[in-house]
């Protein structure tokens, strides 16, 4: 297991500010967030390359803080892999077996069956400048596994990897992940990535960890406007609460100029929602969790439905990103549908359509502005 | 004309005062006197004192050199600053000048007592290699650095994350990794001792067959007006200095970790 305990750590002008997470045993714990956002210096923090200004890192119970990257028990996969270019795969991988001096029969085993696994066997002995970037990635992760830490950090470890080969080795290292039982710790600022790879995820925006949570949890309620952002909601509505009890609650969307009903489960977390009468909230959807059907008269009686007009069309490979403005409001809404679907229908640029906003999509946040008043 | 023939053609002209330079060595050069030269006991001992001072110079510079670059390269420490600036001093002071100073060192209490009780290094072959000890060390630092500079900081990083000492990981990764730089910073270094001069005169003097170096060797031929022996000499320093050169291309020619 490892804890990070309120560490805070200073680069230049940025600042880590008290960051708490932990990595349960053999489970997986993905760091997301934008480029500079510090996930990189906090594991450059808990390897021990910086120096925290407060906090403590304790793996499996031990307080390692003020230990020497040798003594952690913690292996780390920089970004750019940093394979020693002087050896060849072997050399590479076995690094840590000679410097620590292992030579017992079992670690020999693990080491054959690991670099089995990986599917390096046969560039064992090619230099490390003859490597494509999926082998290059392999290498890396057989070293890291093959040094004995079950504690690893891996930093956007796959960044630099297309769309197939990235692919593979997240299931590659699920399946490490569980055969070894790694205590896994990435940063990455790939979403997608994240919520394959992660058991855990914690959202970092400006030094801070805005929310952890299991993968379903954090991305289906996000507790914040950054997290809500940073997830790709881009459907975002400044409102005011008007009535807050039981299942549902309401809201009055001034930039929709409508009233949103929601269910009270999607406030997530977030303080003080859940008795937000009065209260200044933004309302958010995802482009593709808007349902988006002709409109005709009937929709006009249903709650949640906004009758709009269709601006732009955008073609985008498999799917179709429609914006649309609903009828007394200046604030577009952005929908994304299946490209199936728009061929059974065909929506046109200045078409009139029901874009219904179900209470069970709708994410209800703390407004900026609002923040500090939340809680009551 | 075009700025790029233009450009070209100062690059030619660099190539051309350097060609007439040498080109007019031959035009007093006894072929005959030139293997009379190389085969006399004075120009052998000459080489000899050469080679053997700046082998040993550009040595000891580079023991000090590679843990002192690593330092500077990797670490941030108070008085940073003025070491990186005192690595200067060799060049911003003639050479003359950096006897000089060895000569005043000595004539201290403690030079003093360094030569009473340790060495003696006023016109001694010591002499001759401190002076080239202290004009290389400078130099052979800097080069170094910017051999380690190269290699980024995050090797040593996971070598130690994989369980190497912070020593182990120099010695097994940033070493090696260095390597070719550290060779061409020696021979840079080595190049530099060979033909010093300045202070090398003012420590340890111009005594024949006991602190004559190459160097000096043509500058006492020309002294002595004896043009065709100090071109035989000043031929034999170049013939060294171009291979050392080539060598140094060579060797400069791909980096292990672009």
């Amino acid at each position: 297991m490892l804890e990070i305990e309120g560490i805070s750590s200073k680069a230049g002008s940025f600042r880590l500010k008290q960051v708490s997470i932990t990595v349960p045993k053999a489970c997986c714990h993905v760091i997301v967030g934008p480029t500079g956002s510090g996930k990189t210096l906090l594991l450059e923090s808990i390897i021990g390359l910086k120096k925290p200004e407060e906090g403590r890192i304790l793996v499996d119970g031990r307080d390692v803080t003020h230990l020497s990257i040798e003594k952690r028990g913690i292996s780390y996969v920089p970004q750019d892999l940093a394979l020693f270019p002087h050896m060849s795969v072997r050399k590479n991988v076995l690094y840590s077996s000679k410097i620590r001096g292992m030579k017992v029969q079992s670690h020999n085993n693990m080491v054959t069956e690991l670099v089995e696994s990986l599917g390096i066997a046969n560039i064992f002995d090619r230099s490390i400048k003859n490597l494509s970037g999926g082998e290059r990635q392999r290498t890396a992760l057989a070293r890291a596994v093959a040094s004995g830490c079950n504690h690893l950090l891996l930093d956007e470890p796959l960044s630099s990897l297309h769309e197939s080969l990235k692919k593979d080795l997240w299931f590659l290292l699920k399946e490490l992940q569980k055969k070894y039982d790694l205590t896994l710790l990435v940063v990455t600022h790939d979403l997608e990535e994240a919520f394959f790879l992660g058991d855990l995820v914690s959202v970092m925006i400006g030094g801070r960890v805005q929310q952890t949570g299991g993968k379903r949890e954090v991305h289906q309620q996000p507790q914040t406007l950054e997290v809500a952002r940073f997830l790709g909601i881009r459907n975002l509505f400044h409102s005011r609460g008007i009535s807050g009890s039981g299942g549902m609650l309401s809201v009055f969307c001034r930039e929709l100029g409508v009233n949103l009903s929601f269910s009270a489960r999607n406030t997530g977390e977030a303080p003080g929602i859940s008795h937000c009468s009065g209260t200044e909230l933004i309302v958010g959807i995802r482009s593709t969790d808007v349902d988006m059907r002709p409109w005709s008269s009937q929709e006009a009686n249903l709650s949640n439905v906004l009758k709009c007009k269709v601006l732009e069309v955008w073609e985008k490979g498999g799917s179709t990103i429609v914006t649309a403005l609903p009828e007394g409001s200046t604030k577009q809404i952005e929908v994304e549908i299946q490209s199936d679907n728009r061929d059974n229908w065909g929506v046109t640029r200045g078409e009139l359509v029901a874009l219904a906003l179900s209470p069970e999509k709708l994410h209800v946040l703390p407004s900026e502005r609002s923040v500090s008043g939340f809680g009551g | 004309m075009t700025f790029r023939a233009l450009s070209i053609g100062f690059a030619f002209s660099t190539l051309l005062i350097y060609s007439l330079l040498v080109a007019a060595l031959f035009y007093f050069l006894d072929p005959s006197l030139l293997s009379d030269s190389l085969a006399s006991g004075r120009t052998l001992f000459s080489l000899r004192l050469s080679v053997l001072a700046a082998t040993t110079a550009t040595l000891l510079s580079l023991i000090i050199a590679v843990p002192a670059a690593f330092a500077l390269s990797r670490y941030e420490f108070r008085g940073k600053i003025a070491i990186d600036t005192a690595l200067e001093l060799p060049m911003i002071v003639s050479p003359a000048a950096l006897g000089a100073m060895i000569l005043i060192f000595f004539n201290t209490p403690v030079g003093v007592w360094i030569q009473e009780n340790w060495a003696q290094f006023v016109f001694t072959v010591h002499g001759v290699i401190l002076a080239q000890f202290v004009t290389t060390c400078g130099i052979a630092t800097r080069l170094v650095k910017a051999a380690i500079d190269e290699i980024p900081a995050r090797y040593e990083s996971v070598a130690r994350s994989l369980g190497a000492t912070p020593a182990r990981a120099f010695l097994t990764v940033t070493l090696p990794l260095a390597k070719k730089g550290i060779l061409a910073a020696a021979i840079l270094s080595w190049a530099k001792a060979l033909g010093e001069f300045g202070a090398t005169i003012t420590v340890a003097g111009s005594m024949a067959m006991k602190t004559e170096t190459l160097p000096i060797a043509i500058f006492m031929r020309l002294s002595s007006a004896e043009v065709e022996g100090t071109v035989a000499l000043i031929l034999i320093l170049i013939a060294i200095g171009l291979s050392i050169l080539y060598g140094v291309r060579l060797l400069s020619q791909d980096s292990d970790y672009a």
